[in-house]
């Protein structure tokens, strides 16, 4: 973009015209927002105004259109070289930078939460967005928290040019719900809700979604294609290929941590919304969402939600299923600066994948050549293979928001979200109500493997007891429901800080009383056992939770966020 | 019994307080922030209006219609003036952080005029001939039936509500790299007014020192200025209305002040800044 040096005497109007003009509003004002260019082109000017003039030199004898001629002509080699570095900072501008960092102190009332109080940072996010061309977006979000580096967001967004409603996602991103998708760093009562965390836990998901926006329709249609394990924890019972025991450990596969997928199966999720405008009132957003997915039994068993048994399972690969559906609506009232009322309802089906053990293919037997190998006579013994079967639960769950502007600068907010885990055990048959099955194995071979003095195999004969374990013990909450008020109240310090205190109050499911229950010196239950009882040891000091009652376990939250 | 009793403490002490806040009196300082297209009208209804009402303090600022919209939605200002609708991201921002999906007042109209520069020979151009110079595919004036020169153009930042509403009905498109962007609508007109063969476009109540080019729908129509009747007619295709958003529904000097914009003195305004009525 080379400007043309006109060669034609100008007059001096002409002169003050252009310069007043040109330069100092069409030149140097359009630059006066853009910090850095202003930076640079200062970083030029001051130089070469400085710096004594060679080729631009105008001398005393030059007559007036000669000396402006020259200048103009060094003012546009200072817009030829602008105009090349707008282009490379103009490359930057396509990045966006943002992130939060959340930093709070917690305090619980729970005996068994030691320490009962400190500071975390909870959430520390950058998200880096950029955007190559028009309609395409990259996003990078990890999250800094100490001791646990994670990846939050990292997807490439496509947004078709055409009919501007569709929009291809690929990479790691919010599954589709609405508290899932709700900022982290705009959540009022400061945590999701139990249903949504333990639904989706983690939040995030790996695959492909597609996105339906038609242009000037409030209609919103998500499809996503995921792992769906992500966030999750499983227990895989065929993952160790030596084991000095006999039989293989079981490994724990964070799916969160590694992002890998468990299994091979996929899950779909489908999620539309709508927005109604209801004049000056407010406005209203309904919505559903149906997941149907999948996941690996990991076992040889699978129990129904009530704990009778549904059928053998030939394969641990086979899947369990992962359905469930759900509505939401969020009312926005103009009423006395603004009142929100939102919530949601899920239910369905979630299938928990089991474990189990095998014996461990044995070492490979060398003939060794070392003198001081030793051949270990191992006894005859009795193993027992620990073996949990795969459950599909029924469960339902539910959360309900309350949020009031006060003001400009605060906010209240009280919710109360409920989560039941299994609709098909009451409380009066948790603790009950359980599934255990004993199978006499074959005896065989034990092998021992000493890696202390290279290899050293033994054989002997043993007896494998196979035992299909009860899911639901006398210490287990797995089906024990949770009710939690919280209430949150937000002080906008600035644009940028906000500060948050929260109460929390848990109100757990009771069950009936337990009886016959007696603790060893650690707090562990070992006596005769009905009810719901948890043991703990805190500092050398052991009590335990007896469901028959609401637990104290009430916690308070005072967070600082700070967001860019 | 004893938790129970235990929430319905923090419970009314909570209603409490959101009750006192809520009906604290509204101040008297109003911030208004925003579109730069309609600065000139902003301040003259602020200047006028405070003289009547020399209670009230009303301070305005520029921005850009983006700028202002963020100002509302992080509490910075109390009217946003835009010269584009809300998008549907901004009101979802509002929503979650107000509850409120904001209040929209249709407070002007305005025919966004392209400038050219009064010793340029071309007179009209068409909506088609506009988006092919400024996303960069004709680059002459001569394609254009001007001179032989190349077309400099100038444009607004993307925080403009000018520059969406520019890129989203007449451009349809990017916009040519070449387009140099300016921070003020006063800035276009000025860098067109000294380059004879610069084009950009803004408000008509800039149009001081430039050529109002006449534009046409499409090659077979006829070309129309912009002005109060083909604004009103809609003949002129490249009309907007010009908003003013609020968090809420507006109350006390506020619900005043918005009521004396639209009454018969603040739409007098409108017309003598340049801007046309909304009735």
């Amino acid at each position: 973009m080379k400007r043309e040096c006109t060669k034609e005497p100008i007059s001096q109007e002409d002169n003050s015209v252009r310069h007043s003009g040109l330069i100092n509003t069409n030149y140097f004002r359009m630059k006066t927002k853009k910090v850095t260019l202003f930076a640079l082109t200062l970083g030029l000017l001051v130089p070469m105004m400085l710096a004594k003039p060679v080729l631009a030199q105008t001398t005393p004898t030059d007559t007036l259109p000669q000396q402006v001629n020259t200048l103009r002509d060094r003012i546009n080699g200072f817009e030829d070289r602008l105009a090349t570095a707008e282009g490379d900072l103009s490359k930057l501008t396509k990045i966006k930078l943002s992130g939060y960092i959340q930093a709070q102190y917690f305090n619980y009332e729970q005996s068994s939460n030691y320490p009962y109080n400190n500071f975390m940072i909870r959430r520390a996010r950058i998200k880096v967005t950029y955007e190559a061309t028009n309609g395409v977006a990259f996003v990078l979000e990890p999250d800094f928290q100490p001791g646990n580096f994670s990846i939050k967001n990292a997807y490439a967004q496509i947004n078709e040019p055409w009919l501007k409603t569709f929009s291809l996602w690929a990479g790691k991103f919010d599954r589709p719900d609405y508290e899932v998708e709700y900022s982290s760093s705009n959540l009022e009562c400061l945590e999701r809700s139990k249903v949504i965390t333990t639904l989706y836990p983690d939040e995030k998901a790996i695959g492909f979604k597609l996105e339906v926006m038609p242009p000037k329709t409030h209609l919103k249609v998500q499809l996503a294609l995921l792992n769906g394990n992500e966030g999750y924890t499983y227990t895989d019972g065929n993952k160790n290929p030596y084991d000095p025991n006999g039989v293989s450990p079981v490994n724990t596969i964070n799916a969160a941590q590694n992002n890998v997928d468990f299994d091979g199966f996929k899950d779909l999720m489908l999620r539309a919304t709508y927005a109604f405008k209801l004049g000056s009132f407010g406005g209203l957003n309904i919505g559903a969402h149906g997941y149907y997915g999948k996941v690996k039994a990991n076992a040889y068993d699978l129990l129904n939600s009530d704990y009778t048994y549904n059928k053998a399972i030939s394969n641990p690969g086979t899947s369990i299923r992962r359905n469930w559906a759900g509505v939401e609506a969020q009312l926005y009232m103009d009423v006395l600066g603004g009142l929100t009322l939102k919530g949601e309802y899920i239910f369905g089906i979630n299938g928990a994948p089991g474990y189990y053990t095998t014996q461990a293919n044995p070492p490979t037997v060398t003939t060794n050549s070392m003198s001081h190998d030793t051949l270990f006579q191992v006894q005859k013994t009795t193993t027992t293979i620990s073996k949990v079967p795969a459950i599909e639960r029924n469960f339902m769950g539910y959360y309900v928001y309350l949020i009031k502007n006060v003001g400009k600068r605060n906010q209240f907010a009280v919710r109360y979200d409920y989560y039941n885990p299994n609709t098909k055990i009451n409380n009066d048959s948790i603790g009950y109500k359980r599934y255990s099955k004993s199978v006499s194995g074959t005896p065989t071979n034990k092998w021992t493997y000493s890696s202390g003095t290279n290899m050293v195999v033994a054989t002997n004969a043993q007896t494998v007891t196979n035992t299909t374990n009860a899911l639901s013990t006398i210490n287990s909450t797995n089906d024990l429901a949770l009710g939690t008020w919280t209430f949150a109240w937000t002080y906008f310090f600035s644009n940028n800080i906000k500060i948050q205190l929260a109460y929390s109050i848990p109100i757990n499911e009771t069950v009936p009383a337990a009886t016959g229950v007696t603790y060893n010196t650690n707090g562990v239950v070992t006596g005769n056992k009905t009810g719901v009882i948890k043991g703990y040891t805190v500092n050398g000091v052991s009590g335990f939770y007896d469901y028959n009652n609401v637990i104290k376990q009430n916690f308070l939250t005072l967070r600082i966020q700070a967001k860019f | 019994m004893k938790r129970s009793k235990t929430i319905k403490t923090i419970a009314g002490v909570i209603l409490m307080a959101v009750i006192t806040f809520a009906f604290m009196p509204a101040p008297k300082k109003i911030t208004i922030k925003g579109s730069d297209t309609m600065v000139l009208i902003a301040q003259r209804w602020a200047e006028v209006y405070m003289k009547s009402h020399p209670e009230v303090a009303l301070q305005v600022t520029g921005g850009g219609s983006g700028t202002g919209i963020s100002a509302l939605i992080n509490g910075a200002t109390d009217i946003c003036n835009a010269s584009r609708p809300m998008k549907q991201s901004e009101m979802d921002q509002l929503k979650e952080r107000y509850g409120s999906l904001g209040i929209e007042i249709r407070c002007a109209k305005d025919g966004i005029t392209v400038y050219l520069n009064e010793s340029n020979p071309v007179k009209e151009l068409s909506v088609k001939q506009l988006s092919g110079i400024y996303t960069g595919k004709i680059k002459n004036w001569k394609e254009v039936g001007g001179p032989d020169a190349e077309i400099k153009l100038y444009g607004r930042e993307n925080s403009s509500g000018t520059y969406v509403f520019f890129q989203e009905n007449v451009v349809k498109g990017d916009y040519a790299t070449s387009c140099q962007t300016l921070p003020g609508t006063a800035a276009v007109v000025n860098a067109v007014k000294n380059d004879k063969y610069g084009i950009g476009y803004g408000g008509a109540a800039y149009s001081k020192g430039i050529k109002q080019c006449m534009v046409k729908k499409d090659d077979k129509s006829q070309a129309y200025a912009p002005s109060a009747e083909t604004i009103k007619n809609g003949t002129y295709p490249i009309s907007r209305y010009l908003y003013m958003y609020l968090r809420n529904r507006p109350t006390g000097e506020l619900k005043n002040y918005i009521d004396w914009i639209l009454g018969p003195e603040g739409q007098k305004l409108v017309v003598e800044q340049g801007y046309f009525p909304v009735k």
